[in-house]
């Protein structure tokens, strides 16, 4: 499974497990748009940590870059580059 | 395929009152194609634009108000809706004619004076962790900000006392403490690739659709993400808009002339201050007039607090920034955690964004299951506490530092209490999702209501301008319970 496949499954889960089963296109604002709260932008941030390397303690931690499904593929894409 | 082959559709599944979960007072009108194509035309544009002046100013006729803030939101109004591409800049210049416009009229002069001050530093402060990135109030810029504002705070109190510094500093602080955390918003912002100039990010400070300390809504960051881009997402937006304008007007009535009237008129419920007062001179009262009083108060509040939200809420949604509701059905909460986010969700967002993720995600990254459990007391606990007690600066003038530190004992109990709800609510939800509706839906929300309206009994200490120990708030409890006499 690609990154983007792993990150929608897992958004999609975190929707669902608060009750909503709307879809989501790559660039929907999930976070400022109310779906998720700002609490759960912190199991993004951790599913990211843990599955990508990414640590926003040294990158610092932007919630607009969590907001879409594109943003966080970026996020991952950036974090990459900057380790390679 | 056989038709034994296909999967039988599943039973409908029998959910109690479901008809009630749609129906709304006010309809959807911003999902009927029609409403939202005519909002976009001149007459639709007009008649919105006059529905939401009238409700502005019969809001402020219901309470008497000689306030003329609805004549220059109207403008402003007016003004963006015409001119949607210079939305920014029209809000900057229509908040700051509204700051310097009312404390004008207020003959507030100095306070003129001050915030200019006050913005001319943010500014300053705004600029250099732009220049200097690698500089500390680039890289800690909410820790910066909070510590030297605290540390002019605790400065300040050692002052001599009748001296003209110490009334000049206790005059310039609390308007520069208004904008303590508009700046911190801004500060965490200067990462952004899309950042606003500096002049835009200081300009909306204190906005002119209204605010209190805490941002409403949230930053220049936030701002952009939710602002109008199209005329369909602006007619949205401000149909949006107008309907939470008209439902705090609902709301605003229910309160004046059906609650009050009812509760305090008809059944004769004490009011909140007059029953804690009752227990402050050890004046006896019965059990359930502790309980009647305490839980009026606390939908009053709730009420109230709702109207004030949603009026601020409905003028940034008619300026086309689609914002989020303040306060969004606090009592259909399951859980304490959904509670606090439904209340006040902008201070909620700021304590978030201040002191919960750096908590999290910076300062407690080895504590395994305790992590979330810590950042959540960094921010509802240390971070409501810091919030409230440098928002009360005349009483820190009053008392000292250290004595009113003392002073604010039961809100620090407040917030250890609330914190550990919150942090035990939290990980509860992850564990149980699935639960029986009456469970889930009445007991729940029962219980949470419950929580918070013991809580208030240490909320309330602030009364009559004077702060009241601890133990008198253990007192009114103890009478809740028919434990004291």
């Amino acid at each position: 499974m690609d990154h983007k496949a792993a990150i929608r499954k897992f958004l999609q889960d975190l929707l669902a497990a608060k009750g909503d089963r709307r879809p989501f296109s790559d660039d929907d604002s999930l976070v400022f748009s109310g779906r998720l709260q700002s609490v759960d932008a912190v199991d993004v941030a951790v599913f990211l940590e843990e599955n990508y390397g990414v640590d926003f303690a040294e990158m610092g931690f932007d919630q607009e870059r969590l907001d879409t499904l594109n943003g966080i593929v970026g996020l991952i894409e950036e974090t990459r580059r900057v380790k390679h | 395929m056989s038709a034994a082959a296909q999967p039988q559709p599943a039973a409908p599944r029998y959910v109690p009152f479901s008809w009630l979960r749609d129906f709304r007072l006010i309809p959807r009108l911003e999902t009927y194609p029609r409403v939202v194509e005519f909002s976009q035309t001149i007459a639709g544009k007009a008649l919105l634009l006059a529905l939401f002046g009238y409700g502005l100013y019969y809001a402020t006729w219901l309470h008497y108000l000689t306030n003329p803030r609805w004549k220059v939101q109207i403008c402003f109004l007016v003004a963006v809706t015409v001119l949607p591409k210079y939305r920014r800049i029209l809000l900057v210049a229509g908040t700051l004619v509204w700051a310097c416009g009312i404390w004008w009229k207020w003959a507030e002069h100095p306070q003129i004076i001050q915030a200019a001050i006050s913005l001319t530093l943010a500014a300053l402060i705004l600029w250099s962790a732009m220049r200097f990135r690698s500089s500390w109030i680039a890289c800690r810029p909410v820790l910066t900000v909070l510590t030297g504002f605290a540390a002019l705070v605790f400065a300040a109190s050692y002052l001599p006392r009748g001296g003209s510094l110490r009334s000049a500093a206790f005059s310039f602080l609390p308007v520069a403490g208004a904008y303590v955390w508009f700046l911190a918003y801004s500060l965490m912002d200067i990462g952004s690739k899309r950042r606003d100039p500096v002049a835009m990010q200081v300009g909306i400070y204190q906005p002119i659709w209204g605010s209190s300390n805490t941002p409403f809504p949230k930053g220049a960051a936030y701002l952009r993400r939710i602002e109008a881009q199209n005329p369909l997402q602006l007619a949205v937006a401000q149909i949006k808009g107008l309907k939470l304008l008209w439902w705090s007007i609902v709301l605003d009535l229910f309160l004046n002339y059906a609650f009050i009237p009812l509760v305090h008129g008809y059944l004769n419920v004490p009011l909140y201050d007059f029953v804690f007062h009752l227990s402050l001179v050890r004046a006896p009262f019965k059990w359930y007039m502790g309980w009647a009083s305490l839980i009026c108060e606390f939908i009053e509040n709730m009420v109230r607090f709702s109207i004030w939200g949603h009026r601020i809420v409905a003028v940034c949604r008619m300026a086309g920034f689609n914002a989020l509701r303040n306060t969004y059905r606090p009592l259909a909460s399951r859980s304490i955690a959904e509670f606090w986010n439904r209340y006040y969700y902008y201070f909620k967002e700021l304590l978030v964004d201040c002191f919960f993720y750096p908590a999290f995600l910076r300062y407690c990254k080895k504590w395994g299951r305790w992590r979330l459990f810590a950042a959540t007391a960094a921010a509802a606990g240390f971070g409501n506490a810091f919030f409230h007690f440098f928002r009360d600066l005349n009483y820190i003038d009053d008392q000292g530092f250290f004595h009113a530190l003392v002073g604010f004992q039961a809100y620090i109990f407040y917030v250890i209490v609330l914190s550990v709800g919150i942090g035990i609510s939290q990980m509860r939800q992850r564990k149980h999702e699935n639960v029986g509706w009456i469970r889930s839906r009445i007991v729940a929300p029962l219980c949470v209501g419950l929580f918070f309206c013991l809580l208030h009994v240490f909320d309330f200490t602030y009364f009559a301008y004077k702060r009241y120990p601890i133990q008198e708030a253990f007192r009114f409890l103890g009478h809740l319970f028919n434990l004291v006499s």
